[in-house]
């Protein structure tokens, strides 16, 4: 179904972003939400040709582990090799292509094909199939005809498992760029590592992918839509005591706090805001400690600040309301799945870690006070997009106090984005988010095109 | 407990805590609970095994004292929330009431629960769970000292709150 009369003249992706930076406009086709070729286009050359999170390497710890997910549209797994590597693969048997890995995570020392039986390493090599002898003439039967397909590039950083099913990508140091500086602090407070506390959560929501991701970046529609968050929480802090780390810091949902956000490079964005009440987050207990190893900015950072961070095309980090990693996946042009974790210091003591799961589920999930929000006018944006006699979506909010390169904050944590501006609620970044969306898409093109 | 509640008397109260739910009598359906009541509805893991411990482990809701559940009646009624506005409607299916166990101070029932909730921009949802009860006594009457809900449809489409599971 063509969703917009036009579509036939499409001539460049350049059509769907209107772009003048001299005169500050900032403007996206809002077609871009609901045009199922352009979904199809961002398969190919967004989520299918370029890094793509997967996963955190504490779900494939131990030799045989594995964690089951997509890459775009393609089913694929995570595994620890016998050898200690890790290796990522295309979760279809080599023989007639059934679903090999059906779990979402586990151990195992060889996969075994549900359909035919045909067994598979932890190396994706094809080592024994059903019946050989009656089937293949022994100069005939090659296993290695059956081996599973690699993904093209796999690395991880801090943690952070990413992949790529295209082999002509910058090196994963070289994607993540500035943002490589936010995610050491996420994960260097862990006195041991970053742990993904157990217990998640799927969630489908009718939008396309892009609106949910803008909707990261985005702080401007805090106060508004999270506002009945805050009045939520302050009514029942009037009805029973808490202290301390149980407290709910709503500063940044209530009035005006000192804040930044920044393009970090390659359609990465990140945001701060300074928190009203540090005492009120289960990191505050480790001050003292972190403070012989940090040092006053970064200590700022991780106290004074709370972040966020989108890593493009489907990576979102955050510590605001509590400690979260995210990943999403287009399922169709108008749906999208959502899975979401918890993530904490390993080891942290067992009143913090409760708290930080309380504020995790007062806040996020599609269960929490503040998440069925986002979704709800994510799916209202979504109907709105039918609007084509009111095509542009505004993104220019913010663009006069843009600067280039890193702001006082950034400089203090060593951290070098792109572009700066001194509040959160502009929409710069999701500028570069936008930009990045159409060099990827006109990149691809050209490479399909020869 | 001392005076015997009966499972027909139980299967009454859940059934009337299902009428205050389908009919928004949100304040008298708080009243049903205990000052330090529990209300629970724990995560899956990666795994697809519910999640057993709230101190350690990630829930869709864990809620402990009634002042949290208040406050969600207070967001839902604020008219603030763009997900509860407007308010779904809801039917609460309650069905295989049994009575657990019955001690000195409370009684543990389980029930299985289907509820279908409508509203005109999101369509209808329909939830189905198994839930666990901790009922108690206080000045004479039944109170929910803990209510455990275990979902069937852990990937969720869209989103939930108290009253449309």
């Amino acid at each position: 179904m063509k969703a917009n009369g036009d579509l036939r003249n499409r001539r460049s992706f350049a059509d769907y972003i209107d772009d003048r930076p001299e005169r500050g406009i900032f403007r996206v086709d809002r077609s871009i939400y609901n045009d199922p070729e352009i979904l199809e286009a961002e398969y190919r050359n967004i989520f299918e040709a370029n890094w793509v999170f997967l996963c955190h390497e504490s779900f494939v710890r131990n030799p045989g582990d594995f964690f089951a997910t997509h890459i775009g549209r393609q089913p694929a797994f995570v595994v620890r090799k016998a050898d200690g590597s890790l290796g990522c693969y295309l979760n279809a048997c080599g023989h007639r292509g059934a679903t090999l890995v059906t779990a979402r995570i586990g151990n195992t020392s060889q996969f075994v094909c549900p359909y035919h039986g045909f067994c598979f390493d932890t190396g994706g090599k094809c080592i024994a199939v059903t019946a050989p002898r009656t089937g293949w003439s022994e100069q005939r039967l090659d296993l290695t005809e059956f081996d599973l397909t690699p993904i093209a590039r796999l690395d991880s950083y801090r943690g952070l498992v990413f992949g790529s099913l295209n082999a002509d990508v910058p090196t994963l140091r070289e994607h993540l760029g500035a943002a490589c500086a936010l995610i050491d602090i996420w994960v260097a407070p862990a006195p041991q590592e970053l742990e993904i506390v157990a217990g998640f959560s799927i969630y489908e929501t009718a939008c396309n992918w892009k609106i949910m991701h803008e909707n990261g970046p985005d702080a401007y529609h805090a106060p508004v839509v999270h506002n009945n968050f805050a009045q939520a929480v302050t009514y029942r802090e009037k009805r029973e005591t808490r202290a301390g780390v149980t407290k709910t810091d709503t500063g940044r949902l209530i009035g005006r706090i000192e804040s930044a956000s920044y393009d970090l490079g390659n359609g990465h964005t990140a945001f701060w805001h300074k928190r009203r009440d540090p005492e009120a987050f289960p990191i505050y207990a480790q001050r003292d400690e972190l403070s012989k190893r940090f040092t006053p900015g970064q200590m700022e950072w991780i106290m004074g600040r709370g972040r966020h961070m989108t890593i493009f095309p489907n990576l979102l980090m955050n510590d605001l309301a509590s400690t979260h990693l995210r990943t999403y996946r287009p399922i169709a042009v108008d749906r999208m799945e959502t899975i979401i974790w918890c993530i904490a210091p390993a080891g942290e003591p067992k009143e913090m870690r409760a708290a930080r799961l309380r504020k995790f589920e007062d806040f996020f999930l599609p269960s929490g006070m503040a998440t069925p929000d986002d979704v709800a006018v994510a799916e209202s944006a979504q109907k709105a997009s039918f609007a084509f006699d009111s095509k542009w979506t505004n993104m220019g909010r913010g663009a006069e106090f843009r600067v280039d390169g890193p702001d006082a904050a950034a400089r203090e944590l060593g951290m070098s984005p792109k572009a700066s501006t001194n509040s959160w609620d502009h929409e710069v970044s999701m500028q570069g988010v936008y930009r990045r969306w159409l060099e990827l898409m006109e990149r691809g093109e050209e490479r399909r095109r020869g | 407990m001392a005076d015997s509640v009966s499972s027909a008397a139980v299967a009454e109260f859940l059934y009337r805590e299902a009428r205050l739910l389908d009919t928004r009598k949100f304040g008298e359906w708080l009243e049903m609970f205990t000052d330090d009541a529990v209300f629970w509805v724990p995560a899956v893991g990666m795994d697809r095994a519910y999640t057993t411990d709230p101190e350690t482990s990630l829930n869709f809701i864990y809620i402990s004292g009634r002042a949290g559940l208040e406050a969600r009646v207070f967001r839902v009624e604020s008219g603030g929330s763009l997900a509860s506005n407007p308010l779904p409607h809801t039917r609460h299916l309650v069905t295989n009431v049994l009575i657990d166990s019955d001690g000195p101070s409370a009684l543990q029932a389980s029930a299985n629960t289907q509820v279908v909730a409508f509203c005109e921009p999101r369509g209808q949802q329909i939830l189905t769970a198994s839930c666990e009860y901790v009922l108690r006594k206080e000045s004479g009457s039944l109170r929910i000292a803990r209510k455990k809900v275990m979902l069937l449809e852990y990937v969720i489409d869209g989103y939930f709150d108290f009253f449309t599971i």
